[in-house]
C-alpha cells in the first residue's frame, strides 16, 4: 500500500506539469497587454514597461518562462502579480472559503443523494421512486442563479419575516459554518440528481446480485441483507463519483460564491483573468489540480478498502 | 439484536404427522412470472416428496422449472414478478407458503438451506469467507465473534479445506472453483440443517473436482442423515448419489423413478432422450444424440402434452390431451399416454 501511494504521487507530478504548462500556455496567448492594463487608459511610460517586462521576463519565449515559473513553485514560491503583491497573500483565506463552500456542498449532496438514493431503489416503481426521479429531473434543470436567488429569499428573507427564524445568512461569511448552508445546497443540486440517480442504479443492481441471494437463503433478516450484504457493494461506485466531485465543486464555485457574496477562489479566478494577472490564474489552477489528485488517490484508497478484490501492489 | 429462537411448536419435531407425513412435500406447486409479454407459467403442478437421509435428484434442461421449484421451497423467489397461484410446500407438515415472512426466515438457513451453482458469485465479494460461514452463527446463535469463527474454522476443516485456520480470513476470490463451493457447503451445512438444495452444485467445475464434490456431499448426508435436493441436468452426476429421481420437463413432473430404474429403462420419451445424448465410450466416431427441437416457450406452452412437438412417438391425443402422472409401480410414474410402449420399446 505504502509503495502504491508514492508510486501514485509520482505519477501526479506529469499531471500536475501538464496541467500547469496548458494554462499557463492559454493565459499566454489572451489577448491584451497586462502592463497596459495597469495603467488603464492612460499611455503607459516606456522606461516603465521596459522596466516590468525585464522583471516579469516578458521578452522571453513562452517556455522560458514556464521554467522560471515552475522553479518558483519548487521553492514554494507562486510568484508576484503585476500590481507588486505576492501571489500568496492573494490566496490567503480565500482557499479556505471556497473548500469550506465545497465540503459543506459534499456532505449535504452525500446525505441527500444516497438517501434518495436508497429510498428510490428499495421503493422501485413505487410512488416515492416517480416522485424522487420526477425530483432530480427538476433539479437537474433548474439554473443556480435561479435557485441561489430563489433560496436566499424564501429560506433567507421571507422565513425570517414571516416566523422569525434566521437560520439561514444569505451572503458573507460571518455566520461561520451556517454561512456555508445556503450555498451549500444552490452548489450541490445538480450533483444531487446525479448522485441520487447513480445510488438507485447502483443498489438496484447490487439487489439483483446472487450473493444477495445467498443472503437471503441463509435466513438473514432483511435488515441485515440490505445494510451489510449489499450497501457495502454498491457504495464502490459512489465513492469514486464523490471523490471526482469535491474538484467539479471547488471549480464550479463561481457563480455560487457571487450570489452569497462569498470571497472564495472562484471569484478571485475571474478576476484574475479580466486583469490578465497570469501568475494568479496560473497558482490557482495549480493548487486545484493539487486539490483533484489528492481527492482522487483517497478514492482509490478508499476503493482497496471497500473492495478486497483491489489490492495495490 | 436479540436472536429469536425457531418456534419449535410450530414445527412439530415428533407430532404424529411425521409418521406418514415426508420431511418435505412439494404438492401441487404452481409457479408463475408477470412478465411484459404475458404469464411464464414456470412450474404447473409440480409434487414431490423427500424424506430424511433421502437423495432426490431433479432433472431437467435449462427452463424446465426445477430451479424455480426449489426457490420456491426455499422463499427466495422475488414476489412479485414471481406468484405462486397456488400448491403447498409442507415441511415437517406445515404448508410453509402459509408461514410469514419473518417465520420462514427462521427456517431458511437453518433447516433448509441451498447451495448455488457459482459459489463466485454466490459468496459476497467484500467479506472474508469466515466471516460469511461465522454470521450463521452470529445471526442465527447469538455467538460470540471469537466463538463463531472458531466454528467457521471447524466447518471448513470439515469440508477439507486444507489450512483451514489460515484461509479463514481470505476473501472468495482468493479460492479456487472447487474450494469455494466447498466454503459454500460449509455455510448452508452450518446449523445443521434437515434439508439441503443443491442447484447444480457442481455445473461450474472441472470433471474432476465434480466427483470431490459430490462424494463430500454424499459424506455429509451420511454422517447428518440429511434429506438432499440435487438438482442438475447432467444425468452422469446423479447416477452414483441419487436414490430417486424426478424428470422436469416444461414446468411439470414427466417422470419418478428410483435410480436404477430410470437407467435401466425409461418410461418417459424425454427420459430416454436424456440418456441417449449421454456420450459413450463404445459409441465413439459416431455423431452424438441429441433431442430435437428447443424447450417449450414458457409464455405460450404446446397444448396437450408439452414434450409433443420433440416426441419421435407422438400420436393424436399427445396435441390435444394432457397426460396424467400415470402410477406405474408404487415408486414409479410417468407423465406419457404411451408409457407401457415406452417401456417395453415398442412405441413409435
Amino acid at each position: 500500500m505504502g509503495r502504491y501511494v508514492v508510486r501514485r504521487l509520482l505519477q501526479a507530478i506529469p499531471v500536475l506539469l501538464g496541467t500547469t504548462f496548458l494554462i499557463f500556455t492559454l493565459v499566454y496567448w489572451l489577448p491584451g497587454d497586462p502592463i497596459q492594463a495597469l495603467a488603464g487608459d492612460r499611455a503607459v511610460d516606456p522606461v516603465f514597461r521596459a522596466t516590468m517586462r525585464e522583471m516579469f521576463h516578458l521578452d522571453e519565449p513562452l517556455v522560458v518562462q514556464y521554467g522560471y515559473y515552475v522553479q518558483g513553485i519548487l521553492s514554494g514560491d507562486f510568484g508576484t502579480t503585476f500590481r507588486g503583491l505576492p501571489v500568496s497573500t492573494i490566496f490567503e483565506g480565500k482557499f479556505q472559503i471556497t473548500l469550506n463552500l465545497a465540503m459543506t456542498a459534499l456532505v449535504i449532496e452525500a446525505i441527500v443523494g444516497i438517501g434518495l438514493g436508497l429510498v428510490a431503489a428499495l421503493r422501485r416503481g413505487k410512488a416515492a421512486d416517480t416522485a424522487i426521479l420526477a425530483f432530480t429531473l427538476l433539479l437537474v434543470s433548474i439554473p443556480t442563479l435561479v435557485s441561489g436567488f430563489v433560496l436566499q429569499l424564501v429560506l433567507g428573507l421571507q422565513l425570517k419575516t414571516s416566523t422569525g427564524i434566521d437560520f439561514f445568512p444569505v451572503a458573507g461569511t460571518s455566520e461561520g459554518w451556517r454561512s456555508y448552508l445556503l450555498p451549500g445546497i444552490v452548489l450541490a443540486g445538480t450533483s444531487i440528481a446525479y448522485l441520487t440517480r447513480l445510488t438507485r442504479t447502483s443498489l438496484m443492481e447490487t439487489l439483483r446480485a446472487d450473493y444477495v441471494r445467498t443472503a437471503v437463503a441463509k435466513g438473514m433478516p432483511r435488515r441485515r441483507v440490505l445494510g451489510r450484504h449489499a450497501l457495502r457493494n454498491s457504495l464502490i461506485p459512489l465513492v469514486t463519483y464523490l471523490g471526482a466531485d469535491l474538484g467539479t465543486l471547488m471549480s464550479g464555485a463561481v457563480i455560487t460564491e457571487t450570489i452569497f457574496n462569498l470571497n472564495g477562489i472562484g471569484r478571485q479566478l475571474v478576476d484574475s483573468v479580466y486583469l490578465s494577472e497570469n501568475s494568479v490564474v496560473v497558482g490557482i489552477v495549480t493548487v486545484l489540480v493539487l486539490i483533484f489528485i489528492a481527492a482522487n488517490l483517497v478514492v482509490d484508497l478508499l476503493y482497496a478498502v471497500l473492495d478486497p478484490r483491489i489490492r495495490y501492489e | 439484536m436479540k436472536n429469536p429462537s425457531v418456534d419449535t411448536h410450530l414445527l412439530p419435531a415428533d407430532s404424529g404427522t411425521i409418521g406418514t407425513e415426508p420431511l418435505l412435500a412439494v404438492d401441487n406447486l404452481h409457479v408463475e412470472f408477470s412478465t411484459r409479454q404475458g404469464v411464464a407459467r414456470a412450474v404447473n403442478g409440480v409434487s414431490y416428496a423427500l424424506n430424511a437421509g433421502e437423495t432426490l435428484a431433479v432433472l431437467g434442461e435449462s427452463g424446465s422449472g426445477k430451479s424455480v421449484t426449489a426457490q420456491a421451497i426455499m422463499g427466495i423467489l422475488d414476489m412479485p414478478p414471481a406468484r405462486i397461484p397456488k400448491g403447498e410446500i409442507r415441511f415437517r407438515g406445515t404448508d410453509l407458503l402459509q408461514l410469514s415472512e419473518a417465520q420462514r426466515s427462521q427456517i431458511r438457513g437453518q433447516q433448509i438451506a441451498m447451495i448455488f451453482q457459482d459459489a463466485l458469485s454466490a459468496l459476497n465479494p467484500v467479506f472474508t469467507v469466515g466471516w460469511q460461514i461465522a454470521e450463521m452463527f452470529r445471526v442465527h446463535k447469538g455467538m460470540s465473534k471469537k466463538a463463531a469463527y472458531a466454528k467457521a474454522v471447524e466447518l471448513m476443516d470439515r469440508v477439507r479445506i486444507p489450512a483451514a485456520k489460515q484461509r479463514v480470513n481470505d476473501y472468495p476470490h482468493q479460492f479456487s472453483g472447487g474450494m469455494r463451493q466447498r466454503i459454500m457447503i460449509a455455510m448452508s451445512i452450518a446449523l445443521d440443517p434437515e434439508v439441503l438444495i443443491a442447484d447444480e452444485p457442481t455445473t461450474a467445475l472441472d470433471v474432476t473436482v465434480q466427483a470431490q464434490i459430490m462424494e463430500l456431499l454424499a459424506e455429509l448426508q451420511r454422517e447428518s442423515n440429511m434429506g438432499l435436493i440435487l438438482i442438475t441436468h447432467d444425468l452422469g452426476v446423479v447416477a452414483d448419489v441419487a436414490d430417486k429421481i424426478a424428470v422436469m420437463y416444461g414446468g411439470r413432473i414427466v417422470e419418478n423413478a428410483p435410480v436404477h430404474d430410470i437407467y435401466r429403462n425409461a418410461a418417459h420419451p424425454y427420459t430416454k432422450g436424456l440418456l441417449e445424448s449421454i456420450p459413450r465410450v463404445d459409441m465413439k466416431g459416431q455423431e452424438l444424440y441429441a433431442i430435437k427441437g428447443l424447450p417449450p416457450n414458457l409464455l405460450d406452452m404446446p397444448t396437450g402434452c408439452a414434450f409433443h412437438p420433440r416426441c419421435p412417438f407422438r400420436q393424436d391425443d399427445c396435441v390435444t390431451d394432457v397426460p396424467a402422472l400415470h402410477e406405474i409401480s408404487g415408486t414409479r410414474s410417468s407423465a406419457c399416454h404411451y408409457w407401457r410402449e415406452v417401456l417395453d420399446g415398442t412405441a413409435g
